[in-house]
């Protein structure tokens, strides 16, 4: 197998990684705060239409940005629905993934006369080069050549994450959260706002890691771009056991399974099955390391269960 | 200290929770409708004009209404496949791949077995339908007994790797032989693996015309709906599943395995969404072709929801969005408004009918939890 294209498919997962991590670092806040959200699905799908109108408007930036606020306000009405009116957080989020699809066929057909897709050419951010790594031999440096600035922006981001998570008073309380509500309550804590920050930065990193998709990956926006990774990307982090470091390493193996079937088709063994059996492995992948991990992880303590407390609070 | 002489209770405890539900399920459609009628107004359209034009297009003529059954025939059995799998506290969102999956083993059927007599040929595509949505379903099911792996993400990718196999399968075993043929497509299935028109079956001709396929799976799904209900109320297996539903710890030191009870209900699901396809398969299309029906399996979720996870709440939904759907139509003919409005739409009467549900669900808990109370003042008093 050529090292070119060994080069070329790490660079295509390194942008699959970017979005299954930005999604998944989204999950992790708000399942941290003890509110499951299976919604992550519909906002990416909302973040790439957003993205890619704002994307068409105002230039590459406003996309982005776009993406992450129509994200942040549409996870309102799942944090609403779970911790306001203590709706089951499957349930909410199941309806999330539900109205987002009707609601992306509605907003393409506002912002581009197609209900499935916009023109292609949405303007991006540019492409860089990351110094030294671009300069590996043997075809290895074209990985990191030609590369969103936003990939560099999700690694670097795992900082500011665990200094949050870990760190501060806003991380801890958060976290306390989804451990034990009644013990945050007691300690004169209110539980509700914790998890409406958690469900709005889930929203938020989710319609951003959209738009990256529509503005950065495909300058374009399509019906269905999303392709389930909203769900790799929970799977990323239950493989993650929601630690951002280990939720990086299960990114990682998805993103990278996802380019297999892109661009190393030709390799040895697999170029013997045929092309739609190359494009099951992502999702093979996932269904093993699910199966084979959950078992010996540990989710936070109150997920997925209403705080019962006076009002949610 | 409460009134002394407690009011008799004048109604029975059952009436309270359905009276609930249905005032619930009345507000969340006013609601919805005055959302979409503001959303609607902002087009500087008429919301009476257009909630009259869904009306209308579905109910103005017999073909109209036809047609509405049509569009609520796969959405009962989605509705009901995803329904099962909730009342033991388990979500199938797999729905959608199980029915693709359907569609390839009830084509290969259809393909296959017509040297079958004629009576056993239908039955025997049904069966490869339902056998196809029963293996994919029980792939997550066995993950999520055997490893705890959850059933949303797992079944999930069994949808992303059930559409590379549909592909897979009209490329290579499927693929009709006739020549010069540019769609990809199955062979044509004989007359006796489609499933028989219901109009023409019963003499209504000349009121419904052949381009509407309503058949007999419409029948067939109320049929459905009839024995779901009877499984979930009227068996052991039922009230296992309901048990486990309500709270898988008490269901297991009850002595009911918990793991056992959601693997059979999850085939179940599985095999009632076999039938998710069949009607554009073997009432419309009479091959396997490009063109088949996505989302079917999601829509099915609403329906589920809408319908309070009831086989009769369900057929009442399924038609519901069948009216939507068929509205749309209406839409473009009528007014200048986008037909993805009704979708919208769609959607908020979804968010609001779960969130009523959950309101009226707690407003009762609270009343019944005073009512014991009361009973439990009087008896400290007597």
């Amino acid at each position: 197998m050529p090292l070119l294209d060994l080069g070329a498919a790490i660079a295509i997962g390194l942008s699959y990684f970017t979005i299954i991590y930005l999604t998944g670092l989204g999950g992790l806040f708000s399942e941290r705060s003890g509110i499951v959200n299976i919604g992550l699905e519909g906002l990416m799908v909302i973040g790439t239409v957003m993205g890619a109108w704002g994307g068409v408007r105002w230039g590459p930036v406003a996309g982005l940005l776009i993406g992450a606020v129509a994200g942040l306000l549409f996870s309102l009405v799942h944090a609403l629905a779970t911790v306001t009116f203590r709706v089951d957080h499957i349930v909410s989020g199941v309806v999330i993934n539900v109205v987002a699809v009707g609601m992306a066929r509605f907003l393409s057909t506002q912002f581009f006369g197609s209900a499935t897709q916009s023109t292609s050419g949405v303007p991006d951010l540019g492409k860089i080069d990351v110094p030294l790594l671009s300069a590996l031999p043997a075809g290895l440096g074209r990985a990191f050549e030609n590369l969103s600035p936003v990939v560099l922006v999700a690694f670097a981001l795992t900082f500011p994450v665990v200094f949050i998570l870990r760190r501060t008073r806003f991380g801890l309380r958060l976290r306390s959260a989804g451990e034990n509500p009644e013990a945050t309550r007691a300690l004169g804590v209110r539980v509700a706002p914790l998890r409406y920050a958690g469900v709005a930065i889930s929203g938020t990193l989710a319609g951003f890691s959209g738009a990256f998709l529509s503005v950065e990956v495909n300058q374009l926006y399509q019906e269905g771009q999303t392709q389930g990774l909203g769900f790799i990307a929970l799977a990323a982090l239950i493989l993650g056991n929601w630690s951002p470091t280990r939720l990086m390493l299960g990114a990682l193996l998805f993103g990278f399974a996802q380019a297999v079937p892109l661009r190393l088709d030709d390799a040895p063994v697999l170029s013997l099955l045929p092309e739609q059996f190359i494009r099951m492995i992502p999702y093979v992948v996932t269904i093993v390391a699910i199966a084979g991990f959950v078992g010996r992880v540990h989710p936070p303590a109150a997920v997925g269960k209403a705080y019962e407390g006076a009002g949610g609070a | 200290m409460t009134t002394a002489t407690a009011p008799v209770r004048a109604r029975p405890a059952w009436m309270d929770v359905v009276g609930t539900q249905v005032l619930a399920l009345i507000a969340a459609l006013v609601f919805a409708g005055l959302v979409g009628g503001i959303i609607i107004a902002l087009y500087d359209e008429s919301p009476l004009t257009v909630y009259g034009t869904v009306w209308d297009f579905s109910t103005a003529r017999s073909q109209d209404f036809a047609r509405v059954l049509e569009n609520a025939t796969p959405l009962i059995y989605s509705g009901l496949a995803v329904a099962v799998a909730f009342k033991a506290g388990m979500f199938n969102i797999g729905v959608e791949g199980q029915y693709l999956v359907a569609m390839v083993t009830a084509t290969t059927a259809a393909v296959g077995l017509d040297f079958l007599p004629a009576p056993l040929h239908l039955p025997a595509v049904l069966l490869a339908a339902v056998a196809g949505g029963v293996v994919w379903a029980a792939i997550p099911a066995i993950l999520k007994v055997r490893t705890g792996a959850h059933e949303v993400v797992t079944t999930i990718m069994m949808n992303g790797i059930a559409i590379s196999l549909l592909a897979w399968a009209l490329l290579n075993p499927l693929r009709t032989s006739e020549r010069g043929l540019v769609d990809l497509r199955s062979d044509r299935f004989a007359d006796s693996a489609l499933m028989p028109s219901l109009p023409s079956s019963l003499g209504l001709e000349d009121a419904i015309p052949a381009s509407v396929h309503l058949t007999w799976l419409f029948p067939l799904a109320l049929v459905a709906c009839v024995a779901v209900w009877v499984v979930l109320f009227r068996t052991r297996l039922g009230y296992e599943v309901r048990a486990v539903g309500s709270s898988a710890g008490s269901a297991e030191t009850g002595g009911i395995s918990v793991g056992g009870t959601q693997l059979k209900i999850f085939l179940i699901s599985g095999a009632l969404a076999g039938f998710v396809g069949l009607n554009h398969l073997l009432g419309e299309a009479g091959f396997l072709g490009q063109n088949y029906e996505t989302g079917l399996g999601f829509a099915g979720i609403a329906v589920a929801f809408l319908g309070r996870n009831h086989p009769a709440g369900i057929a009442v939904a399924a038609v519901l969005l069948g009216m939507l759907a068929r509205g749309q139509d209406g839409l473009a003919v009528t007014t200048d408004l986008p037909r993805e409005i009704l979708i919208i739409l769609e959607g908020l009467l979804i968010l609001s009918v779960v969130i009523a549900y959950e309101i009226a669900r707690r407003v009762a808990l609270r009343r019944r939890q005073r009512e014991v109370r009361a009973e439990e003042d009087r008896d400290a008093a007597a």
